[in-house]
């Protein structure tokens, strides 16, 4: 039997805004199971209550009603964080210290220390690409940086699961593409990841299953493959064909029952022509 | 379902870490540059006093040292303190160490501990600075009697000058000046749990501390005359709770003068002043454990 990494059950969350009567809900009855191992998209337009999930996993918000369980251990208790990393939306540390220093920081509330700690802390700041500015203070940081550093961050404890709210909000496309790289290497670690964010075609390059929230409810759920296949089209790409030879397609399509629905030049699109550009720089 | 993975419900090594943490914040936010403030009032009133004659200009200088210190270190733990959680919730790094296997429990004792770190060092750094000037004004003091005095006297002058200048007995009134701003800074704590500005915080903390010097006086008076029901010493009590009676802690007026504190007084208002903490510390702790972040 595989176990959940993340069980939500029936979860509600109500906050009570001032100078208004009826309680804003946020979250509405929502049920999710995420297995361990398996990598999760919560998507949504904004205000959905995504965030305000993610809050509720971790402890951070207490849900009005319902109950999560990471790894069987429920959120209320503290003991629960022990195998979560998270990376929450626009995350900004102290800007004191320097990117070596709140990894340490961190590092320490995990329980580790000394050279383990060093090291760990070391090989972190490598791996999310900070190697550099580990000794700059954090108040230098860019954006997206501090995107990165908030990913080593939630790394650092080893955790059995990644719970990622926007991770590549505010970071660069190559950046972006290193994450998506990092969370699918994560994923062929056996680390479950559950992940939030707006850029649809990295989600749908990265994860298992998806759900999809919409005014604090899940309008929709299930295998990315499943949600998107069309089972009776078929793409076709085509290189130098001659206008006569697209009316023979045509035709053939037409005569054997088929229909031709769309007919287009695909071109590159935007991230990958950015991509391009930017690598032949020095 | 294998039992989850263990967790101590509570870890020295994570206060300490949150501790050492918030004391490298308040450092490198330079608070101690407040602290040379201190500096010039004392060496200035050292340099001012020379004028007074009809007093002993190390009496009066005392007076002003320890007076200074104890506003400073009240302060010093007020203005450190009513930022430190509502700076944490607005960058959302509580979010990142709340995240982590840290309580909260542990997170605030952290923090207050860190403050703690601070307010001691700031103390003994100002005591350090309080001693050297008067040591020197004491030297110059022996120098000019070594001079003015006719010399069947002055065995007794010297005498006289050493006991008005900084003497061991001092200590155990800098020990409750501390004791008094950790009080303070564990009051500004609970507020700022509860309160959802530090501007509210700190006013709230100062009109405490105001009406804490003279709560004192007015239950006295209050108290004093008539008799007393049970009623009048509940609410006295409850009045004593919110507001501490920190003129108590106010025992320099008597150690400048010379005279020791009595150690009996000095575990009893020592006693009472970790009493408050545990109490302020504690209820800080039963808001913030179901406060929405
Ligand atoms: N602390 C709070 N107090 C009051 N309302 C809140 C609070 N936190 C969130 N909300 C409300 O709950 C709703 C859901 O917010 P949430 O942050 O979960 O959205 P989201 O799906 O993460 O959106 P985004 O894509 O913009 O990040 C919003 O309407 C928001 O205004
Ligand atoms: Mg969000």
């Amino acid at each position: 039997m595989s176990i959940s990494a993340i069980s939500i059950q029936n979860l509600s969350k109500e906050f009570h805004v001032p100078f208004r009567r009826e309680p804003l809900r946020a979250v509405k009855n929502l049920s999710l199971e995420v297995p361990a191992g398996e990598v999760y998209g919560l998507l949504g337009p904004n205000g959905s209550g995504k965030s305000t999930t993610m809050k509720i996993l971790l402890g951070l918000v207490s849900p009005s009603a319902g109950s999560s369980f990471l790894f069987n251990v429920n959120s209320r208790h503290v003991e629960s964080r022990e195998s979560v990393g998270f990376l929450p939306e626009n995350p900004y540390f102290y800007k004191y210290l320097t990117g070596l220093e709140t990894l340490l920081f961190f590092g320490k509330l995990c329980g580790l220390r000394g050279k383990t700690l060093q090291d760990k802390a070391r090989l972190m700041l490598q791996t999310v690409g900070l190697a550099d500015a580990a000794d700059r203070r954090l108040g230098g940081y860019s954006k997206g940086m501090l995107q990165r550093i908030g990913l080593a961050q939630a790394l650092i404890g080893e955790p059995r699961l990644l719970v990622l709210d926007e991770p590549t909000a505010g970071v660069d496309p190559a950046g972006s593409h290193e994450i998506r790289d990092l969370i699918l290497q994560f994923k062929a670690q056996g680390i479950t990841v559950l992940l939030c964010s707006h850029m649809l075609n990295q989600v749908q390059e990265i994860c298992d299953r998806i759900g999809v929230m919409n005014r604090g409810e899940l309008v929709a759920e299930g295998r990315l493959d499943e949600l998107l296949s069309s089972p009776n089209q078929t793409e076709l790409v085509l290189e130098n064909a001659s206008p006569s030879l697209l009316e023979t397609c045509a035709r053939l399509a037409a005569e054997s029952g088929a229909r031709v629905v769309e007919n287009r030049k695909p071109h590159a699109d935007l991230e990958r022509f950015f991509l391009k550009i930017t690598r032949q720089k020095p | 379902m294998p039992a989850s993975p263990k967790h101590s419900l509570f870890s020295p090594r994570r206060v300490l870490a949150l501790a050492h943490n918030t004391l490298l914040e308040l450092v490198r936010l330079k608070v101690f540059y407040f602290l040379l403030l201190f500096a010039f009032l004392v060496i200035g009133s050292s340099i001012f006093t020379v004028k007074f004659s009809f007093q002993n200009p190390l009496q009066v200088l005392k007076d002003i040292g320890l007076g200074a210190m104890s506003i400073f270190s009240w302060l010093l733990g007020l203005l450190c303190t009513a930022g430190l959680l509502p700076k944490d919730q607005e960058d959302r790094t509580l979010y990142t160490i709340l995240a982590k296997p840290v309580s909260r429990f542990e997170y605030l004792l952290g923090k207050l501990s860190g403050v703690f770190f601070l307010l001691t060092l700031a103390v003994v750094l100002m005591s350090v600075v309080f001693a050297g000037v008067l040591g020197l004004r004491e030297q110059q003091e022996i120098a000019a009697a070594v001079q003015n005095t006719p010399p069947e006297s002055l065995a007794q002058e010297i005498e006289s000058i050493r006991s008005a200048a900084f003497q061991a007995n001092l200590l155990p009134g800098i020990l409750l000046i501390l004791l008094k701003s950790l009080l303070c800074s564990t009051l500004t704590l609970l507020l700022s749990t509860i309160a959802s500005s530090s501007v509210f915080t700190i006013l709230s903390s100062v009109v405490i501390y105001l009406i804490g010097h003279v709560q004192g006086i007015a239950r006295e008076a209050w108290l004093g005359g008539g008799e007393t029901t049970a009623v009048l010493k509940v609410l006295s009590a409850s009045v004593a709770l919110v507001f501490p009676d920190l003129q108590l802690f106010n025992v320099v007026d008597e150690i400048a003068v010379g005279t020791a504190l009595p150690m009996a007084l000095f575990w009893q208002v020592g006693g009472l002043g970790l009493f408050y903490i545990l109490i302020y510390f504690l209820l800080a702790q039963v808001v913030f454990a179901s406060r929405e972040l």
